[in-house]
């Protein structure tokens, strides 16, 4: 989660130019941190002992953290780094939600209905 | 309303925590063996060949902008002309790799292989689940769900007033098995993160055809307008430069 993003777009030339691989390797890094949030967020979750809609609408609410700490790490400027704003943004929102939803009942079991 | 089971100490240490690790090892120990596995089949010249010159073909295709007009078209016209061009297949003659593949024993052998070894320990371990832990409340989610969801969930659970948000062991091995998913991404690499799920909606339809993708690529050069991408790149090399003498 702390490897440095690298400028994918080459904006001083006329016709915006990407870098396949740079472009790939920050995709990857949203992913990363997407996926290792929602884990957090489900255990914490479940250890506070959320259910029902408050749990989600928990999960929703780290997604946006999420969301605002990438865009953050990218400067505000999410045009060098990758191709459109909707992937710093929405990318990944329901692919961690499964995880979350497992270890949220993992932890909330565990802590609740010992 | 929702009474409050309180469900046995012990179903949380032999029945949950040991599913989640036995689901986690299955899916490292797949990973693995998947890595082992991996016969190279020995490749056709022909067809390695073809490959090649449709990764060129592409390469054209991505940087036709960066090279000058004139230099854009001939090597265009090195790839379609349309006697000696090199993507140019003359109608009939090309080979049918779809029936190539089936007849062919070696990648057979390795779709089999691929298939088996997800689907194998899938299965398994879904049986060992029924066997040994059915008939009792394994754990309870904590959202609730309509009562449609309960035959789903409370599989071998026969009372029809419990609340449908405790669930049987069957739900918690289903919900591990997308759960996993993310925690696969992060351990394994980020290669081999795609499990079961995924890669059985990718496994329809994978001919590779070789002399359809030529003529796909032939057009596909064909249509590309050249747009010189770098006209003031004098100017662009001096003030790089600067910056660095500075």
């Amino acid at each position: 989660m702390g490897s440095s993003e690298k400028r994918s777009k080459d904006v001083m030339s006329d016709i915006p130019t990407f870098s396949g691989e740079n472009l790939q390797k920050n995709l990857k890094v949203i992913q990363n941190s997407r996926t290792f949030l929602s884990i957090i967020a489900g255990v914490l979750a479940g250890i506070i002992g959320f259910t029902g809609l408050t749990g989600f609408v928990f999960y929703f609410v780290v997604m946006l953290i999420t969301s605002v700490g990438l865009m953050a790490k990218a400067g505000f400027s999410a045009d060098l780094y990758f191709d459109s704003w909707n992937r710093v943004l929405f990318d990944g929102f329901l692919g961690g939600l499964m995880s979350f939803v497992l270890f949220w009942t993992f932890a909330y079991d565990l802590v609740h209905i010992f | 309303m929702a009474e409050d089971l309180v469900l046995d100490t012990a179903i949380r240490d032999w029945v949950l925590i040991p599913l989640s690790v036995v689901m986690v090892l299955i899916g490292i120990l797949r990973y693995f063996v998947s890595k082992l596995m991996r016969s190279s089949p020995s490749p056709d010249a022909k067809i390695v060949k073809e490959g090649q010159v449709i990764i060129r073909a592409r390469n054209l295709k991505a940087g036709a902008n960066f090279i000058p007009l004139r230099s854009f078209r001939t090597r265009r016209l090195y790839f379609s002309n349309e006697e000696n061009g090199l993507l140019h297949v003359p109608k009939g003659q090309g080979t049918n790799p779809q029936a190539q593949m089936f007849s062919d024993p070696n990648m057979a052998m390795d779709m089999m292989k691929k298939n088996l070894s997800m689907i194998i320990p899938q299965a398994l371990t879904f049986a060992w689940v029924n066997f040994f832990f059915s008939g009792f409340v394994a754990a309870k989610i904590p959202f609730p769900l309509t009562q449609r969801f309960r035959s789903m969930l409370q599989n071998g659970i026969d009372l029809s007033t419990v609340d449908v948000s405790y669930v049987s062991s069957r739900s918690w091995y289903f919900l591990n098995l997308f759960g996993l998913r993310g925690l696969f991404s992060l351990i394994l690499g980020d290669e081999n993160a795609i499990d079961d799920t995924q890669r059985m909606m990718q496994m329809g339809g994978f001919g590779f055809d070789a002399s359809k993708s030529l003529g796909a690529e032939k057009d596909g050069l064909d249509i590309i307008q050249h747009d010189w991408a770098l006209p003031r790149f004098e100017q662009r090399a001096e003030s790089v430069l600067r910056k660095l003498v500075k």
